[in-house]
């Protein structure tokens, strides 16, 4: 009776939760019409290039700057002296840590910021770097991590000698920055004694970059007259960012506006604040123009927040049926020559601690040591949550290795160690508390989907014939939504977010958001979203993110964290705004508001539907006639804490075949089933999914930010560094199920990165499977040709 | 980033004269495609310049050049070459013995062992160009050198030599070892099989 066709078809007009409505933001995408900030020009803008170091580990002797400042069109070279007076040579990160703006007597790393010149367009500036003369004295660089922590190693970071703490806790060496913990180690110590069966690996997450299709880069404006600054940016947290300015410039915060326009791609990369933002908009407020600092590409690589750089080793002790009553894992992250690690800032190795995976651990202990190199700074969240990406790495390839120490079946391990879903809310032995999941039915259903026993009896055939053929499994949980503010800040900011509804007399709406989309659709699923509780067509919702003077506060996109937070904020926001209609409604039928009830798209009589004031009636009442003593006018603002994170999961088969002459490993198939709770926009999810599987495939199967001994960068370029184009992209299938979160306002959990943090170990996972005949337990990534083909000559296959 | 380079190259005189060749580093040094040597500290120590041009980057390597053996009986010298580009975009040095010795059929030989070591913007080529770059460099090296020792005798075998010669502070041309790189490249795949 409910559903009477006439009710359906007034939900299916307001394109609510559930719709596959298309992306309102494409039109202009597809077009050439979106505004990015290297299409932001201000009348009288200059422009500024960053000469780098050409050395890992050096001491600057001397700079010379006459040469560039002689040629014409170039205003100013700015340098560490000249930021010194400032006070701006160094900025804290959010890590706690200090970075060099500007190299101040020496260089940490290969392409570190030791100058910029301002000049009038970005030719002369180019140009003028290249005159710009610094003289180095070489020093020995480190690049491997477990080197750094030699006792005789050479000290990376100068500043910090003597000082046994880098704003993390107690290190123990001058190249240690912090030792981070969680779990009973004693307790996990004692069951790995007893243990009937333990396997350890040594597994490495290497240093690979998000490389979004847009690099970093800013429009930095100060107005002399009235005192106020307005940077363009790009960043996936403007309100942070204008924390931080006004924070290192002492501009009141009224005064500097932060605009992060149309943002091509973030994956983590604009987080962070960097140097060139600082120098540009110092440039700015010292010259008093304009001035625009737009990263190359090999800028973006070589100096811009790298991602993972774990080294890290598991170890799982369990009974000899396979059940897991251990875990134990360690990581040395190598953080590079500056911590400026994107994190929550109490968390050093961000959420590691969801390392425990989808399995019941009763006991565990995990413990992350981070080290300076001379490499980089960063450790950024590339398409995942802090850290999350290398914890499922380690379990999802660790649980692999014990079933091959067992011979127990892949599939048949997972399903002896999954926590039941009547274990949830669950509480895992590092210290969580997953809201909701139902692992084993959604592990079936793909095994069903994909046919895992013909598959398996295909690989033996196969193998009997010496041919090559790989089945990866990956049931992982993510953690995301970051974070109720208990528990998670930045420099003090807990992690909430924002939005902010007016509903405008004729019925429209627009919502200001404190989060910033960076391609998710924010701009179509936010207004799907108030569609479904404000009963207005989502045609008819505007969202606009990213203008710090007129958003509301909020923590920005990252972490997937916006459906979570921010859309729970969205939701809550708009179930104010319903609440005060309702009394206008009431007030308008002449009945008590308990009297009326929500029907899709308006209130109505209890029992009495034709007596009824539809959203749009409302909305104009409340700027003419509404209750005596009640406020006119229909809008609210929401600050959503999170009372938990979200824990999506996802469960991921792959099949691969491997040419075992050419090491050539191509994937036959790849299925994704992924459940993120309620689900706002299906066809925004399936995107959402495609595009985090190609960069896990591009992860996994060949990005990698390589250095030789020296620190010099081995292909910083994308004729090196992998970013897989649609003819290497294998064809993906989807699939879902749906557990809603209990304790978001929708039910929703956030899907963005899933298929990042599951893709990358479902892929090594059946690599590696390819070789588990041959006693192979583990091969670190990239798993390029020649990499797995050295695997198969050494296990002489290619004979 | 470190390449070793260990090449023979026959030469068109005798052991004796190529030995007094190679005990001259301002001699030498003009064999380098280049390079100059600008100033004599000491009898073992020298001050010289190499120009090296690759694709759109010019590179000026000013550095010092320290003898560190001459041994006249086993007709063998080592030095150790090191420099920075001028606008410090990129640093090199070279660890090298040479020496020449009697050849096959007479003649001598030229032989080198280095140790090269490329920092900077240079080393983000990375090694696969690096060592063919080097060889290329050497190369042109030692048809500098022995055309030098040989004088009148021509090069009819050296097929690539366009001009004669090398002028004494001819750039080295990144397009044209690009080139010759690639050619060495392709003729290592063939070597490799057979």
């Amino acid at each position: 009776m409910s559903a009477a066709p006439e009710t359906v078809e007034r939900q299916e007009q307001l394109q609510g939760i559930g719709c596959s409505r298309k992306r309102k933001e494409d039109p202009r995408f597809i077009q050439g019409k979106g505004l990015y900030v290297d299409d932001v020009k201000l009348p009288g803008m200059l422009c500024g290039e960053v000469v780098r170091s050409p050395f890992a580990h050096a001491k600057i002797v001397s700079i010379n700057k006459e040469k560039a400042l002689a040629l014409p069109g170039v205003h100013a070279v700015i340098t560490a002296e000249d930021l010194k007076p400032l006070g701006l040579h160094w900025m804290p990160t959010l890590a706690g840590d200090t970075q060099a703006v500007l190299a101040d007597e020496k260089v940490c790393f290969q392409m570190q910021e030791v100058a910029m010149v301002i000049a009038d367009d970005r030719y002369i500036a180019a140009d003028g770097a290249e005159l710009v003369e610094v003289e180095y004295e070489q020093l020995p660089a480190l690049v491997d991590p477990h080197k750094a922590m030699d006792a005789n190693a050479p000290i990376i970071r100068e500043d910090l000698v003597g000082k046994d703490e880098a704003g993390q806790g107690k290190r123990t060496h001058n190249n240690h920055i912090f030792t981070w913990d969680v779990g009973d180690k004693d307790a996990t110590d004692r069951a790995f004694e007893k243990a009937e069966v333990t396997v350890r690996e040594e597994i490495l997450n290497p240093r690979v970059h998000p490389s979004p299709m847009e690099t970093c880069g800013c429009v930095a404006s100060f107005d002399k007259v009235n005192g106020s600054l307005t940077v363009h940016i790009t960043s996936q947290a403007p309100h942070i960012v204008r924390t931080v300015v006004t924070l290192l410039s002492g501009i009141p915060e009224s005064k500097v506006r932060i605009i992060s326009p149309d943002i091509g791609g973030g994956f983590g990369n604009k987080v962070g604040v960097y140097p060139g933002y600082v120098c540009a908009i110092v440039s700015s407020i010292v010259l008093g123009r304009p001035v625009k600092w737009i990263e190359s590409r090999i800028d973006n690589l070589s100096s811009t927040a790298f991602a993972r750089d774990y080294h890290g080793v598991g170890e799982l002790a369990a009974d000899k049926d396979g059940r897991i009553t251990a875990l134990r894992f360690h990581a040395l992250a190598d953080h590079g020559a500056f911590n400026a690690h994107a994190q929550p800032t109490k968390w050093p190795a961000g959420l590691f601690s969801i390392c425990t995976g989808s399995y019941d651990i009763p006991v565990a202990y995990a413990r992350v040591d981070g080290v300076y190199t001379n490499k980089a700074p960063g450790g950024v969240a590339y398409r995942c949550s802090f850290r999350v990406t290398e914890a499922v790495y380690l379990i999802e390839r660790m649980i692999d290795v014990l079933a091959q120490k067992l011979d127990i079946d892949k599939a048949e391990i997972r399903r002896r160690n999954f926590i039941r879903a009547d274990q949830f809310p669950y509480q895992s032995a590092l210290g969580w508390e997953y809201d909701s999941g139902n692992y084993a039915p959604a592990l079936e259903k793909v095994l069903e989907a994909c046919d895992y026993e013909g598959l398996r009896k295909e690989q033996a055939e196969k193998r009997a014939r010496g041919e090559l053929m790989g089945i990866g499994l990956c049931t992982f949980t993510e953690i995301v939504g970051a974070g109720p503010s208990k528990a998670c800040d930045v420099l003090g900011v807990g992690m909430f977010d924002s939005c902010e509804i007016r509903v405008h007399p004729t019925g429209s709406a627009i919502a200001r958001m404190g989060t910033i989309t960076q391609g998710q659709g924010h701009e179509t699923t936010y207004a799907q979203i108030i569609a479904t509780e404000l009963g207005l067509s989502s045609d008819d919702i505007q969202i606009e993110e990213g203008d710090t003077d007129t958003a509301p506060y909020g923590l920005g996109t990252y972490g997937s964290r916006s459906t979570p937070v921010g859309g729970a904020a969205t939701a809550m926001a708009a179930r104010t705004i319903r609440a005060k209609a309702q009394k206008i409604a009431a007030h308008l039928l002449e009945v008590s508001p308990e009297d009326v009830e929500w029907d899709v798209d308006r209130f109505h009589v209890k029992g009495n539907p034709d007596a009824a004031k539809t959203m749009k009636e409302v909305a104009w009442a409340a700027y003419n006639n509404v209750p005596e003593g009640m406020e006119m006018g229909l809008e609210s603002v929401n600050y959503y804490d999170p009372p938990n994170f979200t824990y999506p999961f996802g469960i991921y088969l792959c099949v691969v075949d491997i040419d075992r002459h050419t090491g050539e490993t191509s994937v036959r198939r790849f299925y994704a089933l992924d459940d993120c709770g309620t689900r706002i926009n299906p066809m925004i999810i399936d995107g959402q999914i495609h595009g985090g599987l190609n960069e896990a495939f591009a992860v996994a199967m060949g990005q990698l930010i390589s250095f030789d001994e020296d620190g010099n960068l081995q292909g910083n370029t994308l004729m090196d560094y992998f970013i897989p184009t649609f003819v290497e992209t294998p064809h993906w299938e989807t699939d879902y199920t749906v557990t809603p979160s209990p304790h978001h306002p929708l039910g929703a959990k956030g899907v963005a990165e899933s298929p990042h943090v599951g893709g990358i170990p479902c892929f090594s996972n059946a690599v590696v499977d390819a070789f588990a005949h041959k006693g192979v337990t583990h091969i670190d990534m990239p798993h390029t040709a020649f990499n797995v083909w050295k695997t198969i000559h050494e296990l002489g296959l290619d004979s | 980033m470190q390449v070793t380079i260990n090449k023979v190259f026959p030469l068109d005189g005798s052991v004796s004269d190529a030995w007094s060749l190679l005990e001259n580093i301002e001699q030498v040094a003009s064999c380098m495609p280049g390079a100059e040597i600008t100033e004599a500290v000491d009898e073992n120590n020298f001050k010289g310049t190499v120009k090296v041009k690759i694709g759109p980057m010019h590179v000026a390597f000013k550095g010092d050049i320290a003898v560190q053996e001459i041994n006249p009986s086993e007709h063998q010298i080592h030095l150790i070459a090191k420099g920075q580009d001028s606008k410090g975009t990129s640093s090199a040095s070279m660890d090298l013995t040479a020496s020449v010795r009697s050849g096959e059929s007479g003649a001598s030989e030229l032989t080198g062992d280095a140790d090269v070591t490329v920092d900077g913007k240079l080393a983000n080529f990375g090694g696969r160009m690096m060592t063919q770059v080097a060889d290329q460099i050497l190369g042109q090296f030692a048809e500098n050198f022995s055309s030098k020792l040989g004088a009148s005798a021509g090069s009819e075998d050296s097929a690539q030599t366009e001009s004669g010669p090398a002028p004494q502070v001819q750039e080295i041309n990144g397009l044209k070892f690009a080139w010759q790189a690639l050619i060495g490249f392709i003729k290592s795949f063939f070597k490799s099989k057979t």
